[in-house]
C-alpha cells in the first residue's frame, strides 16, 4: 500500500507541521510592525462580553459595599443620635425644675418691679398644706424682720400671710385654709367681704349682702381693710354664688397655684392700704435720622 | 560501551543546547553571535533525522537572537529566516547528500548567504532594516571553514542516521 506523503501518517503529520510552523512565521512577520495593536484590538473584541460581565459584576460589588457601607454609617449615626437624644432627655429631666424656676424667678422679679413696696423674696422649702393646720414653710425667718400677719403673694395671685417665724424659716397660712380670713371686694361692684378657706384651691367670701349682683366668673381682690395686704391684689375668680338668708356665699377658685408654688414675695408689715403703681417711663422719642 | 545510533541524537541535542546557550550569553558581541547562530541553523538543526523538529530548533535560536538584541519593534524575522534555510538545508542533504568535506563546506557557503539574505530580508520586512548590518554575516561566511570542519564532524549522512 503507498503511503501519501501529505496523508495523515507520521511523515505526513510532520510534512504539516513543518508548513504549520513555517506559514505561522511567515504570517507572525508579514504581520508588518504592528501586530500587537491588531491582536490587541481583536482581543478586545472577543473579550468585549467577558469585560461587560465583570464591569456589571464589580459596578455590583462595588454597589453593594457602597450600601452596606452608608447601612453601617446610618446606624452609626442613629446610634449615636440615639444616645445623644438621652442624654438631651436626661439633662432636660435635670434642668427642668430648674427651668421652673427660673421661669418663676423672672416672673416673681417682674412682680417686685411693680409692686411700689419693699417686698423680699422667699423659696418654698415645704407645701404642707394637706397636712391637718399644714401650711406652706418659706426659707426666711426672723434672721431678716420678718414677722407674723406679713402677706405672702406670687406672681399669679395672693398666697396667704405668715403665721408664724422662727429663725430662718416661716410658716405661711394659705388662703384655703380653714382658719385663714382675708379681706377681699369683688372687682365689679367693690363690695367688701371676708375670704376663708374651704377645701384646697377653694374658698368662700362671708358678708357679702344680698343685694349686690355679682356674677360667676368676676374677679376677686384683696380690699386692704385687714392691713396684711394692700388694695387690689389678686385673690381668685367666683366661681359659684349662692344665696343664704341674709347674704350671699360665694365660692372663689384661687388664683395661686398653691400645690405647686415655690417662690414667693413677702410683703412688709402693714402695707398701706392703697398703693400706686409705678408710673410708666416716658415715651421715646424719634431719633432724628433713625428708621 | 555506547551505542553510536542512540548517542548521536542526544550528542546533537546537547550541542544545540550548548549552541542556544551561546547565542543567549553572546548578545555584547553581535559577530560571534551571528556566527553561533549560523553554526546551529546550518550545521546542527539539518542533522535531526526529523526536519520538524530540527526547523523548531532553528526557529528557536531565531527568537532568542531577538530577544537578546531588544531592539525590534517586531520579533520574528530572523526566526522566520532560520526556519526557512534550515528546510532548506535538510532539503539539500537530502536531495544531494555528500561525503565530501569541500563540496560540503562549499554548499555551507552558499547556504550561508541564502541565510544572511533571507534573515535580512524578513527581518526588514517585519521591522525594518536589520541592527546587525552586514558585518556579521560577512565574519560568519570568512569562518565558514572553521565552523564547516566541526559541522562536517558532526554530519551523520542520512542512511546512517
Amino acid at each position: 500500500m503507498r503511503v501519501r506523503a501529505w496523508g495523515w501518517n507520521p511523515s505526513g503529520r510532520r510534512r504539516w507541521g513543518i508548513l504549520a510552523l513555517w506559514l505561522g512565521h511567515v504570517l507572525w512577520v508579514f504581520l508588518g510592525r504592528n501586530p500587537v495593536a491588531s491582536w490587541e484590538k481583536a482581543l478586545g473584541v472577543l473579550s468585549r462580553p467577558s469585560q461587560i460581565v465583570s464591569a456589571r459584576l464589580e459596578n455590583w460589588k462595588y454597589q453593594r459595599g457602597q450600601r452596606a457601607g452608608n447601612h453601617q454609617a446610618a446606624e452609626a449615626e442613629i446610634k449615636a443620635l440615639r444616645q445623644r437624644v438621652e442624654y438631651l432627655q436626661t439633662t432636660a429631666i435635670a434642668d427642668i425644675q430648674k427651668i421652673t424656676e427660673a421661669e418663676e424667678a423672672v416672673r416673681l422679679l417682674g412682680l417686685k418691679r411693680q409692686l411700689p413696696l419693699e417686698t423680699r423674696g422667699a423659696r418654698v422649702i415645704a407645701n404642707l398644706r394637706n397636712a391637718p393646720f399644714g401650711g406652706l414653710v418659706l426659707d426666711q425667718g426672723e434672721d431678716i424682720g420678718l414677722v407674723p400677719d406679713q402677706g405672702v403673694i406670687c406672681p399669679e395671685g395672693v398666697v396667704g400671710r405668715i403665721w408664724s417665724v422662727v429663725f430662718q424659716q416661716a410658716s405661711v397660712l394659705p388662703l384655703d385654709a380653714f382658719n385663714a380670713s382675708t379681706a377681699v371686694m369683688l372687682a365689679r361692684s367693690r363690695a367688701t367681704g371676708v375670704l376663708q378657706g374651704v377645701a384646697p384651691g377653694k374658698a368662700e367670701i362671708r358678708y357679702i349682702g344680698r343685694q349686690e349682683a355679682v356674677q360667676v366668673g368676676e374677679p376677686v381682690f384683696t380690699s386692704g381693710l385687714d392691713r396684711v395686704f394692700p388694695r387690689g391684689l389678686l385673690v381668685g375668680y367666683v366661681t359659684a354664688v349662692k344665696p343664704r338668708d341674709q347674704e350671699l356665699s360665694l365660692e372663689v377658685a384661687l388664683a395661686a397655684p398653691l400645690d405647686r408654688v415655690h417662690l414667693v414675695l413677702v410683703l412688709p408689715a402693714k402695707p398701706p392700704m392703697q398703693i400706686q403703681p409705678p408710673s410708666a417711663p416716658p415715651p421715646q422719642l424719634p431719633v432724628r435720622g433713625g428708621k | 560501551m555506547n551505542n553510536p545510533a542512540t548517542s548521536h541524537p542526544f550528542r546533537l541535542l546537547l550541542f544545540t543546547l550548548l549552541n542556544l546557550g551561546c547565542i543567549y550569553h553572546a548578545a555584547p558581541w553581535p559577530a560571534v553571535q551571528a556566527v553561533l547562530n549560523a553554526f546551529l541553523v546550518l550545521a546542527l538543526a539539518p542533522e535531526f533525522r526529523s526536519i520538524l523538529v530540527g526547523a523548531f530548533w532553528a526557529a528557536m535560536a531565531g527568537w532568542v537572537l531577538e530577544g537578546t538584541m531588544r531592539s525590534y519593534p517586531h520579533l520574528g524575522g530572523t526566526a522566520l529566516g532560520n526556519l526557512t534555510t534550515t528546510i532548506l538545508a535538510a532539503w539539500t542533504l537530502a536531495q544531494w547528500p555528500t561525503s565530501a568535506r569541500q563540496a560540503f563546506l562549499s554548499r555551507l557557503a552558499v547556504l550561508t548567504v541564502i541565510h544572511a539574505l533571507l534573515v535580512h530580508g524578513a527581518v526588514r520586512i517585519a521591522c525594518g532594516p536589520h541592527p546587525w548590518g552586514w558585518g556579521g554575516w560577512l565574519l560568519t561566511l570568512v569562518t565558514v571553514p572553521l565552523w564547516g570542519t566541526l559541522a562536517f564532524k558532526l554530519h551523520r549522512p542520512l542512511h546512517r542516521r
